[in-house]
């Protein structure tokens, strides 16, 4: 799903991640699931598939779909209804036997009546206990169940705004599920609805770092389209609101240092034992948050500490440059120079991170200095690029 | 996987249909109907088989069910959990001041868990008493369509006053800041809310304005050099619009991009931001908004 929404111009052949479900089979169910905004074009190479979204206009994040169509038999389905509704039907808890031979009742009137053994009752029950739906109480040897107490839950449109804005926002699209019907009075701008797609990996990741555990994490290698198993403490979440990627800040045992993992790059987390050192971990990282400008903890300069900074200009009618660069200066600091000049500067692990935000000020950058010199020479040889590209080489501009 | 089948779209379109089956045997119509409602596009190929055969057995075959009570799930532990986790986020007392919470759980994630690290910092202020009253108002004249009067300042700090009926409110995570939607001319019909000082419920007679669509869209489309991983960053970057990605040649791909008119100086700055690994094809104008910046880039002698 992500592939054809993310990506969009790959053909038939070029999905070659290893899947045991066919292009053809993940088409069709893209189909059945966001069929409205899938779209064609034809190529020489063939007809390409892919979704197009636009994020602003959608009130609820169409991918949250692909947590909605999990498989089930026809006998979860059908034992699902008739237990809520056996529970419905007694507030007093119930044994096990009591309960198969009400759904025995129940399925009579069928001209084929299903069975359920109460091995199969049982383990949904324990399953449903889980879950937290059903309680459980033993009397004497025996135990009984009954229906969780149904709560109160805020209204759809506190569901509206948080299933978009929170982590694990599909929970909320759950909750909003159970409405009577959404609404459409909350827009989002600027939303990136990809991680939905990592719902799970996010969810088992902060109930590890609830508990303080450790996890075995499987990750894919895009490029080389190859699994690892890694073990690491996972110590907190960083979301990009600019680019909707996540990561998990991780500390590494066998490496000894802190580092970031795409979320996106985790096929599966097995949590493990409690950490005995968690809390440690975790101040470390405080620690360094001051200076990660992104989410790097280390640059190409070996360096410990990188530095950078940079002098924009802007004329008497363009203040709100002063603005822009103090709301989005994170961990730097801007020093206003005289009234049409200031300067920010940082101390990073890794200067390299900057590079994309300093360029959003082109066209005002009159000085700038990186600690490692080679990003400074790559930086002025992209803008020289960058003249080349629209042909504006020679000259030192009017 | 984490989430059950608890959770999926047929389970709710079961629900559904029982609530109407007890209250009358369902119809062929009926039961479609619910099914385009709840579920997905081929999903009556796989319900209705399933109900007519048998194999859910749940309905007769008059349409009648089998279930008496009117189907109701308690929350599992982890929605208790999500929701127990929303009620500490600040923005929650936008919408109440009864904050629920489920003291048999933890909540999934805390503000220490997770850190927004390129948000902007000049967001709203949810602790701002008055903010939240506005919010509320407006949010009720958006339900009720009613026009209200706010006044506001706009960034040269001057007052204004303005009388609409509020559309829609939208949220950036970028900005952290809700804006009112209307659908009229003045401020592009788009009012942030943390810049109105006041609103209240508009008594009187309200001529209402000539529909502005604010979300007038322009196109841009631009070349992607991918190097350095250009390509997977862009895409990604961009993921929030409405696209189309095309492959040139082994490195060099075309996109063509559908944004808001009123965005289109964020726009130039998002496209500069990829330097040489972007280069904008078309519109002209585009392109000279663009080539303008790298002029004035040049005069500064860098």
């Amino acid at each position: 799903m992500r592939d054809f929404y993310v990506y969009g111009f790959k053909s038939r052949d070029e999905y070659t991640r290893k899947s045991s479900r066919s292009y053809d089979d993940e088409r069709r169910r893209l189909e059945s699931l966001l069929g409205e905004h899938m779209q064609f074009r034809q190529t020489p190479e063939g007809k390409n598939v892919f979704i197009s979204i636009d994020s602003r206009l959608s009130h609820h994040n169409p991918l949250y779909k692909a947590w909605k169509a999990k498989s089930f038999t026809d006998g979860d389905i059908t034992l699902h209804f008739i237990l809520m509704d056996i529970f419905a039907d007694n507030d007093e808890p119930l044994s096990l036997n009591e309960i198969a031979d009400e759904i025995d009742i129940y399925l009579s009137g069928f001209s084929e009546p299903k069975t359920f053994d109460p091995s199969t009752i049982r383990k949904k029950l324990k399953e449903y206990a889980l879950e937290g739906i059903i309680e459980t109480e033993k009397v004497g040897k025996e135990l009984r169940y009954k229906r969780a107490e149904s709560l109160p839950f805020y209204d759809e449109d506190v569901l509206d705004v948080f299933s978009e804005v929170a982590p694990c926002g599909v929970i909320g699209s759950f909750l909003l599920d159970k409405k009577k019907s959404p609404n459409e009075l909350f827009a989002f701008k600027h939303h990136y609805i990809t991680s939905a797609l990592d719902s799970d990996i996010l969810c088992s990741l902060f109930m590890a770092m609830h508990d303080k555990c450790s996890v075995t994490l499987e990750t894919k290698n895009r490029l080389e389209d190859t699994l690892m198993e890694d073990h690491v403490i996972p110590l907190q979440i960083m979301i990009s609101v600019q680019s909707g990627r996540e990561h998990l800040m991780a500390y590494i045992p066998k490496r000894n240092r802190i580092k970031p993992i795409r979320i996106d790059s985790i096929d599966k987390v097995k949590i493990e034992e409690v950490y005995p050192e968690y809390d440690d971990k975790r101040e470390v990282l405080k620690k360094m948050i001051p200076n990660i400008w992104g989410v790097s903890t280390q640059g190409r300069s070996g360096d410990r500490m990188e530095h950078v900074e940079f002098t924009v200009h802007y004329e008497d009618n363009e203040k709100h440059i002063l603005r822009r660069l103090e709301r989005e200066k994170r961990c730097g600091t801007v020093e206003e120079i005289d009234k049409n000049t200031c300067r920010f500067s940082a101390d990073v692990f890794d200067s390299t991170e900057l590079v994309p935000w300093i360029r959003t000020f082109i066209c005002r950058i009159t000085d700038i200095h990186f600690s490692d010199r080679r990003i400074e020479e790559t930086f002025k040889k992209d803008i020289e690029a960058m003249y080349r590209l629209y042909d504006m080489e020679g000259g030192e501009g009017s | 996987m984490i989430f059950s089948e608890l959770y999926s779209a047929y389970y709710n379109t079961v629900a559904a249909v029982i609530r109407l089956a007890i209250d009358h045997p369902i119809k062929k119509d009926e039961l479609r109907s619910i099914i385009d409602r709840y579920a997905f596009g081929e999903s009556v190929l796989n319900i209705e088989p399933a109900i007519d055969e048998e194999r859910w057995q749940l309905f007769r075959p008059d349409g009648s069910t089998i279930i008496k009570h009117l189907p109701e799930m308690p929350l599992t532990d982890m929605e208790k959990m999500w929701l127990n986790a929303i009620s500490k986020d600040p923005r929650i007392q936008l919408f109440t001041d009864e904050i629920i919470e489920y003291p048999e759980v933890p909540p999934l994630f805390t503000a220490d868990d997770y850190i927004l690290y390129d948000k902007y910092s000049d967001g709203d202020d949810y602790e701002d008493e008055g903010y939240r009253e506005r919010f509320r108002l407006i949010l009720d004249a958006i339900k009720n369509s009613y026009p209200i009067k706010i006044k506001m300042k706009n960034r040269q700090g001057r007052l204004y006053k303005k009388v609409f009926v509020p559309r829609c409110i939208e949220y950036s995570e970028k900005d952290d800041k809700f804006r009112v939607l209307a659908d009229n001319h003045s401020f592009g019909g788009t009012y942030n809310l943390g810049r109105i000082t006041s609103c209240e419920r508009f008594i009187g007679l309200y001529d209402e304005e000539e529909p502005y669509h604010t979300l007038a869209k322009r196109t841009v489309v631009f070349e992607v050099y991918d190097h350095r991983r250009a390509l997977e960053r862009v895409l990604l970057h961009f993921a929030h619009f409405e696209k189309e990605a095309e492959k040139l040649d082994e490195t060099t791909y075309r996109v063509t991009l559908h944004y808001s008119a009123e965005d289109e100086t964020e726009m130039v700055i998002r496209i500069l931001s990829y330097g040489p690994m972007i280069k904008v094809l078309e519109p002209d104008g585009f392109v000279a908004l663009i080539k303008e910046r790298l002029e004035k880039q040049k005069s500064c002698r860098l």
